[in-house]
């Protein structure tokens, strides 16, 4: 059997995140090419519509990153964040998704090596979820 | 209208083009070429934000009549703004261009060639597809004006002023009492090193009276504060006459309102107000600066004294971190006065912050000044005497007489904190000090754009800080706002379309910045767009979808995240 191959889209927020994300590049670390980044101004700008149309278009794992709590460029956003992701989390379990195939992380301009380790380890995890499911099922 | 999408994969050098293979993602990205609707250009470059780099893709944009442009290359923390300024040159808007980091994100972090030409491949597709629902915003320019209300005249809001007047910026200087200088003006001397006296402030104040470039007011508190960076409307009014009142333009504000005094006797175990002889160190200041003398109320100096730090703490919930250091101060007017004296240093902790305290402390100590570590404390009164009964750490009880006391009350938000707070639209924190716009990057700001707080009003704050402070904001606004300059406010804002708004006022909850009024007579919400500063939670929140962050929009983040997964 083909190795599966997981795509996951991972939201940075561009003023923490994606700037954590830049120096795991800088710092030539390793995550696998899985992660595909989408840059937002800040993790509030994600709606949690973007997050099940990515799970129905056959994303196996979707990942935000924002500023640690306290952090956000916007004052309150990631705490808006949050409480979506959490609400978003249920709902994925009342529609039948994988509500484990979500991540929410804090990472900060200068945490390269915390996304890089994050990145591998979600990607492992997810990998060993298989492929999302929900893409062959046609339920809604 | 068919669009014609330049993609240029930049070299780096041998950064990108060692690690992926550039001819392919080339060979690949103009296969997507679906004429006549999508025409895709492709073209490699050594190195983009060069100055050569520049022109070629100046060039190829006008030569090719573009109507897009994406280009892989590094961070937009790097280029994004050297290759919007080439969209700029070409007449490109530059919205309708995509920066794809294909270098941290793909040749820097994956080792095997064949899989970072993949990801580039697909990461590159993504941004095409974006791109394509991208639209042209443009800049506006806004007048603004390089005046500047400095709110509250004490050493704070005196330095901010004297850094920012010039012939071109006028600086308005508000003060409620009827004099300026704020609570420094009480004081013998300032510490460090005994000695300094109080010529160095007198001078700063005479150089703010004396300045044509500033106009102060005096017995005066703002009426009305309305608008964004670089245009609020000010109304002011003359505490005694409501009627008294002067209208102006400035481009920022500097709260300067300062601190008060924590009052003791709200802990009767002080003593305060009751028991004679009980002094708040400002008292002892005031008279000493007064009289030049520290006298019991019976008009005999005292022979002993106990100085009871940190008076209000456990109940405030923080450190004050001035009073350590001025009660040493106050010790020695007291040796000065009478070398004899015995006094007693009562603390819980000792806050020596800055590089000359430690110094300080050591040279009151060895003016034969004992300190004593308490736990708890209390004042009591026996007939004629007055003693501290104490509990040590080792929790050990003792009690000491004493004639003089004299206490330190915490630091305290100055009163009508969130009067000022809720004119300005700004937060307060949990202890009622303004709230800055971080606590570790931006200090200085709050969350409104144009509005800055220096001294003790976001902090207790020692002279120097509050100096530091001030020259920090008059950095802020001489490089926000140059005379003559116009204002380009932030194009990605967010926008709430009137025809899908029901007028839930989700979105006015969610916002940080207060950018979003409520349209009462039409019953919908609307964005302020001097204020927005596009970090689309509103849009997230909104359950019509009537909201919408510009360069931001939900069709285009569906287009790159589609892609990305295809
Ligand atoms: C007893 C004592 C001794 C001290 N000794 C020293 C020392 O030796 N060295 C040292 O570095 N620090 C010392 N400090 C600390 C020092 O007082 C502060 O650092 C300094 O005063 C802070 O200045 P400020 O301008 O922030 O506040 P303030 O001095 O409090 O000035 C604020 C001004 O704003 C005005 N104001 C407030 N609200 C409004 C309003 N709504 N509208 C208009 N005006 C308003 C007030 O009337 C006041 O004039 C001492 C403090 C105390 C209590
Ligand atoms: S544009 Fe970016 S990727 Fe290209 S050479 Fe300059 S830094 Fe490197
Ligand atoms: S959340 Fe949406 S519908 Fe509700 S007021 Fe705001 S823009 Fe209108
Ligand atoms: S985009 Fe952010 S700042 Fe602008 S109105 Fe919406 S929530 Fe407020
Ligand atoms: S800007 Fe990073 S989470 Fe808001």
């Amino acid at each position: 059997m083909k190795e599966h191959k997981p795509k996951i889209i991972c939201f940075l927020c561009k003023w923490c995140t994606s700037a954590g994300a830049d120096l795991a590049g800088t710092s030539r670390l390793r995550y696998p090419p899985a992660i595909l980044p989408i840059r937002v101004m800040c993790s509030s700008r994600i709606d949690p519509a973007f997050i099940i149309k990515a799970f129905l278009n056959g994303a196996d794992g979707v990942f935000i990153g924002g500023c640690h709590p306290g952090d956000c460029h916007y004052q309150e956003g990631n705490y808006h964040t949050r409480r979506r992701f959490a609400i978003l989390k249920k709902v994925f379990d009342a529609l039948g998704l994988e509500s484990k195939r979500l991540k929410l992380s804090w990472i900060s301009a200068s945490e390269g090596v915390k996304f890089a380790r994050v990145s591998n380890e979600y990607t492992e995890k997810i990998k060993s979820f298989g492929e999302n499911p929900t893409k062959s099922n046609v339920f809604l | 209208m068919s669009k014609k999408i330049g993609v240029y994969v930049c070299e780096c050098g041998p950064n990108i083009a060692d690690k992926v293979d550039i001819k392919k993602i080339l060979a690949e990205i103009s296969s997507l070429s679906e004429p006549p609707e999508r025409i895709i250009i492709t073209k490699k470059h050594k190195l983009l934000c060069s100055n050569e780099g520049q022109d070629f893709l100046a060039d190829e944009i006008k030569k090719n009549e573009l109507t897009h442009l994406v280009i892989a290359a590094c961070s937009p923390r790097d280029h994004d703004i050297t290759f919007m300024n080439v969209c700029k040159r070409t007449n490109l808007n530059p919205y309708l261009y995509k920066l794809i980091n294909i270098r941290e994100h793909c040749a820097w972090i994956i080792p095997d060639k064949e899989e970072a030409t993949e990801k580039a491949i697909q990461y590159i597709r993504a941004g095409i597809n974006r791109v394509a629902y991208q639209a042209p915003l443009t800049e506006k320019e806004l007048d603004s004006i390089p005046d500047v209300l400095v709110i509250g005249a004490g050493i704070a809001g005196i330095e901010s002023s004297l850094s920012l007047a010039s012939e071109k910026r006028k600086v308005y200087l508000l003060e409620r009492t009827s004099s300026i200088g704020g609570k420094v003006t009480k004081f013998e001397k300032i510490l460090p090193h005994q000695g300094t006296n109080l010529d160095i402030i007198r001078e700063k104040i005479q150089a703010v009276q004396e300045n044509e470039n500033i106009k102060i007011f005096t017995e005066t508190e703002v009426d009305k504060a309305v608008g964004f960076l670089g245009n609020f409307e000010i109304t002011l009014k003359n505490i005694h006459n409501d009627d008294q009142k002067n209208e102006f333009k400035v481009g920022a504000i500097v709260v300067a309102t300062g601190y008060n005094l924590f009052n003791p006797e709200k802990i009767p175990r002080y003593g305060y107000g009751k028991i004679e002889d009980v002094y708040t160190s400002m008292e002892i200041e005031e008279s000493n600066s007064k009289t030049g003398k520290i006298l019991l109320k019976s008009g005999k100096p005292p022979r002993t004294a106990a100085l009871i730090h940190c008076v209000g703490r456990e109940e405030k919930g923080y450190c004050s971190r001035v009073c350590c250091n001025y009660m040493f101060k106050i010790a020695q007017y007291l040796k000065e006065k009478r070398p004899d004296i015995k006094i007693t240093e009562f603390y819980q902790d000792l806050c020596l912050p800055n590089k000359a305290d430690q110094e300080f402390f050591v040279d009151t100590k060895n003016k034969e000044v004992d300190f004593i570590r308490f736990k708890d404390i209390s004042i009591k009164q026996k007939d004629k005497e007055k003693f501290i009964e104490y509990t040590k750490t080792d929790g050990k009880k003792e009690k000491i007489p004493a004639e003089m006391i004299i206490l330190a009350p915490a630091i305290e938000p100055a009163a009508g904190s969130e009067d000022i707070a809720e004119l300005l639209n700004i937060s307060l924190d949990e202890m009622g000090f303004f709230q800055e716009a971080h606590q570790k990057l931006n200090p200085v700001a709050t969350s409104i754009d144009g509005v800055f707080i220096v001294g003790s009003a976001q902090n207790p704050k020692n002279i120097p800080d509050s100096i530091m402070d001030a020259q920090a904001v008059g950095g802020k606004i001489l490089t926000q706002l140059i005379p003559g300059v116009k204002l380009v406010p932030e194009v990605t804002i967010s926008e709430i379309s009137d025809a899908f708004c029901t007028g839930c006022q989700t979105c006015l909850s969610v916002c940080s910045y207060g950018a979003i009024y409520f349209d009462e007579d039409r019953n919908i919400s609307v964005v302020n767009e001097a204020i927005c500063r596009g970090c689309g939670n509103c849009v997230a929140s909104c359950p019509s979808g009537a909201a919408h962050a510009k360069h931001f929009t939900s069709p285009q983040i569906y287009q790159e995240v589609l892609e990305a997964i295809r």
